[in-house]
Formats: structure tokens, sequence, C-alpha cells
């Protein structure tokens, strides 16, 4: 089990709460500079935070009190971690083979069985043919799964894969996908991944941890991220598009611009009369095209097909506030939907999410404690 | 042609190439790590590069004197030219070398840290190798360079044959006695010289930096 609660001000801002337990995959998630990487490099040692703790398997790999004093700090050579960089960075004066074979120098075994280890690593990566072959000669697939290999040559208790899939070309990606997942399987450590798309960690994570500014927001399943993100910029960050605002008042949502009222229910940890910004999930919406006891009049204002699915959306009667529903091409026809059409729309107030909404810039609020 | 001066010069080129390197590689990989005290330090090491020669000589023979730190005099012996030559020569040896660590991408360094490598062995495996192209210019920037060297030589050595007359000194000794074919073909002898270890540098090690390598 990997646990991580670190801090710190400079140079960049960061406060990070994770734990990842062995065979999870666990990603972190956020915006261009939001700190995923840095928090990444720090479970590494490659970034010293100013407090906190870092532990893998019991041993303590980083401890600093509050007051910043040092009392563990294991080098990065120390703390077995396989390290997946973005841009590979493989050395690149040794060939494929001693590229892996290199992180076995201290490993106790004698050159024909760092060979030897090196060569199976890259045989089981599918690459054995290019062994010899220095990095340049390879492509970035190939270059990954080198990569890969050396991060798994020294037995890591932890593999920490920074952006892996950003680099290189969709049907390659796919075979790389199913790499991650066999490891996941074979390796049973922690894993954790760090990317921007939220597709791919939709993919293949266990849980996501929606980082912004350096602070961890939210970490939960991907399906609870999306379908109950923990405040508003989560929302945004998780992109969200039915996200909306009113105000919450005993078990009552009023939804701003619309008299329409829901009853939802919370955990008691909104206020009263708090404004507060809602999600709903299209398992939530329904569209007909008679009313209903429970339904609010809309127009189709727009509509878009996406392959399997239309994306529609309806704007509320009397009020700026627009919705978007997806839906089967076969769904659209039956309703006879097009421009203009008046629809009724339902929403399941079970399955509406209600959350607090974001201070401006300051994110810290939502600390994840 | 005098074939004596020529050799002194080769030899004083080997040896000043051959203290300096180890000493250039270590400056340089120290400088690389330093954050606020490196321009005071680059700019001081950097003062052979800006200094007159015979400001430089006329130091050094305040300094090396009749006792000198080792307790023998300096001046005007092979151990004396030989000191000045690799003080003169500090920044070609430091400034390619430093520019090829710096080079060097830092995630390498980095990888290399994951890779549970010790700080010698990513200098050993890693650094080393991946600076090899700047060090073997620095190798022949100081070679040439100390063949050509006059002003200090002739300012800490005087003219002594066989102890501090080099090739360059024994050309303008040529010169003055109005010896310039003799003159001329040590020129020469120092031009093809010269000619050959930048060619060979910049041949050998600069058009293929990276050689293939095996297992470690």
């Amino acid at each position: 089990m990997l646990k991580v609660k670190i801090s710190q001000n400079t140079p960049s801002p960061l406060q990070i709460s994770l734990e990842c337990a062995p065979g999870e995959l666990h990603a972190l998630v956020g915006p261009s500079g939001s700190g995923k990487t840095t928090a990444l490099r720090t479970i590494a040692g490659l970034n010293i935070p100013s407090r906190g703790k870092i532990e893998c398997n019991g041993e303590v790999w980083f401890e600093a009190d509050d007051l910043g004093n040092k009392v563990q700090q294991l080098s990065p050579a120390e703390r077995s971690c396989g390290f997946l960089f973005q841009q590979y960075a493989l050395f690149p004066h040794l060939n494929a083979l001693a590229n892996v074979a290199i992180s076995l120098h201290n490993s106790g075994l004698n050159a024909s069985e760092r060979k030897k280890v090196s060569l199976n690593l890259l045989d089981r990566m599918g690459i054995a043919d290019l062994a010899g072959r220095l990095p340049h000669q390879l492509s970035g697939g190939q270059q990954q799964r080198v990569a890969l290999a050396r991060a798994l040559a020294r037995h890591p208790k932890v593999l920490l894969l920074d952006e892996p899939f950003s680099a290189i070309d969709a049907p390659t990606r796919q075979g790389l996908y199913k790499t991650l997942a066999e490891l996941r399987t074979d390796l049973n450590i922690p894993m954790i991944l760090v990317t921007h798309d939220l597709r791919e960690a939709d993919l293949l994570a266990d849980r996501i941890t929606v980082i912004d500014q350096g602070i961890s927001l939210q970490t939960a399943a991907p399906q609870t991220l999306f379908q109950k993100p923990r405040n508003s910029r989560v929302a945004e960050l998780v992109g969200i598009r039915n996200m909306f605002h009113g105000v919450f008042n005993a078990g009552k949502l009023t939804w701003d611009g619309c008299k329409q009222i829901f009853i939802v229910a919370d955990k008691g940890k909104i206020p009263p009369k708090a404004r507060v910004a809602w999600v709903i999930p299209q398992s939530g919406l329904s569209v007909h095209s008679n009313p209903t006891s429970a339904s609010v009049p809309a127009v189709v204002e727009k509509m878009s097909g996406l392959g399997q699915i239309a994306v529609i959306q309806l704007r509320i009667q009397d009020s700026k506030n627009t919705i978007e529903w997806e839906a089967s091409p076969a769904e659209v026809r039956r309703l006879g939907m097009e421009v203009g059409s008046q629809m009724y729309l339902e929403l399941d107030g079970n399955q509406i999410h209600i959350m607090p909404l974001r201070p401006i810039n300051d994110p810290r609020r939502f600390i994840d404690h | 042609m005098d074939i004596d001066a020529i050799l002194l010069s080769l030899k004083l080129a080997f040896w000043t190439m051959a203290l300096i390197l180890p000493f250039g590689i270590w400056v340089a990989h120290k400088l690389i790590k330093l954050n606020k005290s490196r321009p005071w330090l680059e700019a001081a090491l950097a003062l052979p590069l800006v200094l007159p020669p015979t400001v430089l000589g006329y130091y050094f023979l305040v300094a090396f004197g009749n006792t000198s730190i080792f307790g023998f005099p300096l001046v005007f012996s092979f151990p004396g030219i030989l000191l000045a030559s690799l003080i003169v020569n500090i920044p070609f040896a430091i400034q390619p070398i430093q520019r090829a660590f710096e080079a060097i991408n830092p995630e390498i360094r980095e990888a290399a840290q994951v890779s549970g490598l010790s700080n010698w062995q990513i200098f050993r495996l890693i650094e080393l190798p991946l600076s090899w192209r700047g060090i073997t210019g620095a190798a022949a920037l100081t070679f040439a360079h100390t063949l050509g060297e006059f002003g200090v030589v002739l300012m800490v050595g005087g003219a002594i044959p066989n102890e501090t007359k080099t090739a360059s000194i024994s050309i303008y000794d040529k010169v003055q006695s109005f010896d310039t074919s003799g003159a001329g073909a040590i020129a020469l002898v120092l031009l093809g010289i010269s000619l050959v270890c930048i060619a060979l540098s910049y041949g050998i090690f600069g058009r293929y930096p990276n050689h293939r390598r095996g297992i470690n």
C-alpha cells in the first residue's frame, strides 16, 4: 500500500493526499500545470516537499514534521520506484538491452545474468528482436516499451507513469493499454498514472484523484467522480456539461431562472438557503413529446450527431438555461424531434447531486481531508 | 629544423592536456550544480581568456619567483611552463566540457537516479559517455592551444633549449635571426599538428557522438 500525504508552498504549491493499494491503478488528473507530475516526482524522490509523509508497504520513504524538519528522506535510488517518463528518457548512448540492464547494475547479478533478465523483459514487451538498437533507431511506441522494461527491471514496489500515452499514436496506444492491464494483474503493486485525458483515466483507473492548482480536490472511483463531484470545480474539471446553479433549502432545490423546484437528498452538509451548484447525469433525464406531471417545457435549440449518439440541446421555456441530452438517433426519430420543436423534459430529483459553489481563486476550500 | 623545440612543445601539450582534463571534468561537473556563486566562479575561471599573456606571465613570474610553494624555483624550468600552461588552459578545458554536461537532458539524470544508480555510477555510466564530444573537444583545444602558446611561456620559461624553448619561441628566435626558412618549417609542422588534432576531434567524435555501446 502506498500512502502519500505531502505539502509544500514553494516552488509551486502542492497539497496532495492519496492512497493506492497493490494492484490498483490510480490516476492523477488535472489541467496542465496543476501539479500532477510534481506529485508523481515527489513520490519518486525527484522533488522534496516541505512537510508530510510518503510510505510504501510500511517503509517510510519520506517524512517531515509540520516545521519542515526532515525525519526520513530516502534517495530516488533507494525508493525502488519504476518511473516511466513522458518523453521516455532513455539513455541515448546505450542500446535497448543496455538501457534495461543498467537498472540491474546494483542488483548483485553478473553481466550475463543482467543481460538474460533484460532480454526476458524486452521479450515480455514484445521487442526482444530490437535489443541491439539505439533509442533513436526505435519508434515512439518501441521506446516506450524499452522504458517500461527498464522501469520494471528492479522489481519496483510502485510503478509511476507520467503521461505515458501522450506522445504515441492511437493504434500503439491501444497495444500499451493492453500491456498495462496485463502488468496490473501480474505485478500486483500500486500504480499511479498521470494523465490529462479523462477518458483514458476513466478507461484504465480504479480510482481517480482530481488535482487543481497543486491541491487534490477529490479521490473517487471514475463513476462516482462523474456522478457525484465534490464541488463545482471538480465538476468543471471532469467535464460535466449539465451543471447548473440554484438555492438549496430544507431538501428543496430551486433552479436559478426557472420556476421548477426539485426534492433532493443530501448528506446534511449544505447549510440552509445556500447557493449551490448541481449536476444531473444523463440517466436522470428523460424527454417526452407530451407533458407529464413533473415535466418542464423545453425547446430543441440545437441537434448534433456523434455517430451512435445524438446530442440535443434543449432550452428550458422562459429561462436562459440549456441542458444537453444524449439519445440514440432512433429515440430522436421516435420523438419526431427537430430544431424548434416543443418537448417536455423530466429531471429525476433522486439523481440530482448538489455541491458547494467554488469560491473564486480559492480551491483550498476544498482540500481533500 | 629545431626538432627538440617541436618535441618539447608536444611534451608540454601532452602533459597539459593529460593533467587539465580530469580537473576540467571535475570543475565543469561541479559548476553545473551551482546556482548563486556560479557566475562569479565562471568569470574567475574565464579570466585567462581575456588577460594579456604578458600580464599572466608577469604574475606567474612574481608568484613562482625564486622560491615557490613547491620549495624550488619554477621559473625557467619545464615544471614552471607546465604549471603556467595549465592555468592558461583552464577556460579551454572547462567550457566545452561544461557545455556538454549542460546539454544532457535533466530527465536522463533523473531516469538514472530512479534506475537505482549512485551519483558516481551516473557520472561514469551516463554523464561521461554523453559528454564525450565535449571532452575530446576540450582535449583538442588545450593540446592545440598549448602548442601555439607563446607569451606566457616566454615570460615564465625564457628560451632554454630542451627545457623551456618551445616551438613557438623557436620560431620567434629564428625570425629574429632572419632564418625565415627554419621558422617556416616549424610553423608548418605546428599548423599540421593543430589541424590534425582539431580534425580528429571534429571528424571522429563530432560526426558520431553516440557510439553504439553494449551491455554494462
